[in-house]
C-alpha cells in the first residue's frame, strides 16, 4: 500500500510541476516508478524475511540470559550452603579469596556466561536459518558485519598485547639501564599497533595491496629504526654482556656473580 | 649463643645412640661436600647420624658414616619444595627423630653451630631451628630490605634470615613443610621456594633462632639480581597472600633473644652513585607504572628522593615500608601484571640499598639500621592490614 502511494505521489508530483508531458517521458517515468517499486519491494521483503530471525536471536539471548541468572543464583546458594570456598581453601593451603574471585563466585559467573554464550549460539543459528531460507536476494552488509566484529576483537587483542609488550620492554630496559628505554618501548608498541591495524584492514578487506605495501614499509622502517637505536646505543652493554658470558666459569655457580661487587651482596 | 645449653650437655646429647638425626645435604661442589662431611664427623657421633646426599662420594673416605643417596633436586642456592618433600620421606622411612638440612658451603659452619641447631630440634622442644648468620656489613641485602622486615612485621617473629640455607626441623615440622611443598611438586613446580618460618607460625609451632656465627653463604646460579629479586620477592608475596588469615590476627612480637651485633664497616660507597643514578633514571621512566601502585604520598616522597644529592641520599624507613606494603597489595589485587610489578620494584630496592650504604657510611651500624627499618614495617602494619581488607581506601 505504501509503495502504491509512493508511486502515485511521484506521478502526481511530476504532473504538478506543470512540465509538458510528452509521449517519450511517460515510459521513462513508469520505468522509474517500476524500478523504485521493485527495489523497495525487495528491501521490505528481505526485512520481513530477516525480522523473525532477528527476533529469534534476541528472544533466545534473553531467555538463556534469564536461565543463566537463575542457574548462577542457585549454584551460588548451593555452594555457599556446602561451604565450597572453605573446602577449597583447606585443600589449597588456607588461601584467602576476595569476594569477587572466590571459587563460588567464579563458578556462578562461569555458569551465567556459559548460558549467555549458549543463547548467543542458538540465536545466531536461528537467525542464520531464517536468513538463508527467507532472503530472496543477497545483501552484502550482514556478512560484512561479522567481519567487523572479528576486526574489533582483533583491534582489542592487538591493543592489549601492544600495551603489555611496551610495559615489559620499558621495565626490562630501565632495569638494564638502557638510556633509550622509552623509545624502545614506544617502538615495540607501535610495531604491534601497526601490525594490528594491517590485520584489521586485511580482515575487513579494505585497501587490498596498498595496505600490504604500506604495512611492509612501516614495519620495516620501525624495525630498522629500532635496530639502529640498539646497535648504536648499546655497544658497550653488548660487549660487556659478551665478555661476562665468555668469562663465566661453568663450575662457579656457587661463587659470587660477576654482576655483584666485592663489597655488596644482594643474597 | 642464644640457647643456654652448655657444650658438654650438647655433646652428651649428640652422642646418644637414640638421637637419630637425618642430615640432608644439598648438592654442592665436591670439595665443599667433603668439608661438610668432615665437619659432621667431627661434631656428632657417626652412629647417631644418617646422611642423605645428592653428591657422589667415596665410601672409604668416611667409613663410619651411613650415607644414602638423595635424588638430585638441582637446588644450587637454597632448599626448594622437592628438598622438603624428600626430607620428610627419608625421615619417615628411616624413623629418625629430627632433620638437619644443610645448604652448600655447610663446611664453613662451626661445630657448635651444628650442635645447637641439631639439639634444638632433638631436645629443646623447638619445631623449627633457624640460624642467625654473622654476615659482612653489605651482604644479604634483599633479606635485610624486604624478607626480614616483612616477615617480622606480618608474622611477629624476629627470625633474621627467613630463607636460611640451614635448618633444623622436628618431624612434625618436616611433615608440615612437606605437605606444603607437595602442592608445588604436584603442580610441577619442584623448584619453588618454601617459607619455613611462615609455615611454622601458621601451624602454631615453636620457632627458635640460634646464633651460628659467620658462614659462607652460597650465591644463586642466576647472576642477574633483577631476576632473583623478582623470584624471591614474588615467592614471599605469594606465601603472604596464601596466609592472609594468619597474619591479619594481632600478635605480639617476642622480645629479642640475640643482641644486635653490627658487622665491621665495609665500604660500598663506590656503588652508591650508580644505584642512585639508576633510581633517578627509573623515576623519569617508570613513574606512570609506579603511580598505578603507589598512593600520592609515596610518589611525593619518591619525587623528593630523586632530587636529593648522592651524598645525602637516604630512603626514609616509613616510605620504604609503605612502598613494600603497597606493592604487596598490588600483587594481591593484580593491579598490573605480576612480572611487571616485581620488575618495577627493582629500582626502588636499589634506592633503598644506596640509602642503606650511605646510612652505614655515616656511622650508623648496619644491623641497627636494619632493625630500624624492621621497626618501621612493624609500626605500619595497621596500614597494611587496612589496605589488604579495603584496598579502595587508597589515600588512607
Amino acid at each position: 500500500m505504501m509503495l502504491n502511494m509512493l508511486a502515485i505521489l511521484l506521478q502526481a508530483g511530476s504532473y504538478a510541476a506543470g512540465q509538458p508531458v510528452s509521449a517519450d517521458n511517460a515510459p521513462i517515468l513508469s520505468h522509474m516508478s517500476e524500478a523504485l517499486h521493485q527495489s523497495v519491494d525487495r528491501v521490505l521483503s528481505l526485512l520481513i524475511a530477516v525480522l523473525p530471525g532477528i527476533l529469534a536471536f534476541f528472544v533466545a539471548l534473553a531467555i538463556f540470559s534469564l536461565i543463566g541468572v537463575v542457574i548462577s543464583a542457585l549454584l551460588r546458594r548451593i555452594l555457599t550452603l556446602f561451604r565450597f570456598d572453605d573446602r577449597m581453601a583447606r585443600n589449597r593451603g588456607n588461601v584467602e579469596w576476595t569476594p569477587s574471585s572466590s571459587p563460588t563466585g567464579l563458578a556462578a559467573r562461569v555458569s551465567f556466561w556459559a548460558c549467555v554464550l549458549l543463547g548467543l549460539t542458538i540465536g545466531v543459528a536461528a537467525f542464520d536459518a531464517s536468513y538463508a531460507t527467507g532472503a530472496p536476494l543477497p545483501i552484502s552488509l550482514l556478512p560484512y558485519f561479522t567481519h567487523a566484529v572479528g576486526a574489533i576483537l582483533l583491534l582489542i587483542a592487538g591493543n592489549l598485547i601492544a600495551r603489555f609488550l611496551a610495559r615489559s620492554v620499558l621495565i626490562g630496559a630501565v632495569n638494564a639501564q638502557l638510556q633509550y628505554a622509552r623509545v624502545l618501548s614506544l617502538g615495540v608498541k607501535w610495531l604491534v599497533l601497526v601490525l594490528t591495524a594491517a590485520m584489521v584492514l586485511d580482515h575487513l578487506q579494505v585497501g587490498g595491496d596498498i595496505v600490504e605495501l604500506a604495512f611492509g614499509i612501516l614495519f620495516g622502517g620501525i624495525v630498522l629504526a629500532l635496530a639502529l637505536a640498539i646497535g648504536l646505543g648499546s655497544r658497550d652493554l653488548v660487549s660487556r654482556s659478551l665478555e661476562s658470558h665468555v668469562e663465566r666459569n661453568p663450575a662457579a655457580h656457587n661463587t659470587p656473580s660477576p654482576s655483584q661487587s666485592e663489597t655488596i651482596r644482594h643474597f | 649463643m642464644a640457647t643456654a645449653d652448655s657444650i658438654s650437655d650438647v655433646l652428651e646429647t649428640a652422642t646418644q645412640p637414640a638421637a637419630s638425626l637425618l642430615v640432608m645435604l644439598a648438592a654442592m661442589p665436591q670439595d665443599q661436600f667433603e668439608s661438610a662431611l668432615a665437619n659432621l664427623v667431627a661434631t656428632f657421633s657417626a652412629g647417631s647420624l644418617l646422611i642423605a646426599a645428592q653428591n657422589e662420594y667415596a665410601a672409604d673416605r668416611f667409613p663410619d658414616l651411613r650415607i644414602i643417596a638423595a635424588p638430585s633436586t638441582g637446588a644450587a642456592w637454597t632448599a626448594t619444595a622437592a628438598d622438603f618433600v624428600n626430607a620428610f620421606q627419608f625421615a619417615e622411612r628411616e624413623g629418625v627423630r629430627a632433620i638437619l638440612m644443610l645448604g652448600p658451603g655447610a663446611g664453613s659452619l662451626s661445630a657448635a653451630a651444628l650442635r645447637e641447631l641439631a639439639n634444638a630440634v632433638l631436645n629443646a622442644a623447638v619445631d623449627l631451628a633457624m640460624p642467625r648468620y654473622a654476615l659482612p656489613a653489605h651482604a644479604g641485602l634483599i633479606n635485610a630490605a624486604i624478607l626480614y622486615p616483612l616477615t617480622r612485621a606480618l608474622f611477629a617473629t624476629r627470625v633474621r634470615f627467613p630463607q636460611a640455607v640451614d635448618l633444623g626441623l622436628s618431624l612434625r615440622m618436616a611433615e608440615q613443610l612437606a605437605a606444603s611443598a607437595q602442592r608445588f611438586t604436584a603442580a610441577n613446580q619442584a623448584d619453588a621456594l618454601i617459607w619455613p618460618v611462615n609455615e611454622a607460625i601458621a601451624a602454631g609451632f615453636t620457632v627458635g633462632e640460634y646464633d651460628v656465627g659467620p658462614r659462607e653463604l652460597p650465591q644463586p646460579a642466576e647472576p642477574d639480581v633483577n631476576a632473583m629479586l623478582s623470584l624471591v620477592t614474588g615467592s614471599l608475596f605469594a606465601d603472604i597472600e596464601a596466609k592472609a588469615a594468619t597474619w591479619q590476627r594481632p600478635r605480639r612480637l617476642p622480645p629479642p633473644r640475640i643482641p644486635v651485633a653490627d658487622a665491621p664497616l665495609a665500604d660500598g660507597t663506590a656503588e652508591v652513585a650508580r644505584m642512585v643514578e639508576s633510581f633517578r633514571f627509573a623515576y623519569s621512566n617508570l613513574l606512570e607504572i609506579w603511580s598505578l601502585v603507589l598512593p600520592p604520598n609515596s610518589l611525593l616522597g619518591l619525587k623528593r628522593l630523586s632530587a636529593t644529592s648522592t651524598a645525602e641520599f637516604r630512603m626514609p624507613e616509613m616510605l620504604w615500608a609503605r612502598i613494600v606494603f603497597d606493592f604487596l597489595v598490588a600483587y594481591r589485587l593484580r593491579t598490573i601484571n605480576r612480572g611487571h610489578l616485581l620488575g618495577a620494584l627493582i629500582p626502588l630496592y636499589l634506592a633503598w640499598v644506596a640509602g642503606h650504604i650511605n646510612t652505614t657510611a655515616a656511622g650508623t651500624g648496619s644491623e641497627r639500621h636494619i632493625e630500624t627499618v624492621a621497626a618501621a614495617f612493624e609500626a605500619d602494619k595497621p596500614y597494611m592490614v587496612s589496605r589488604w581488607r579495603w584496598p579502595d581506601r587508597f589515600n588512607s
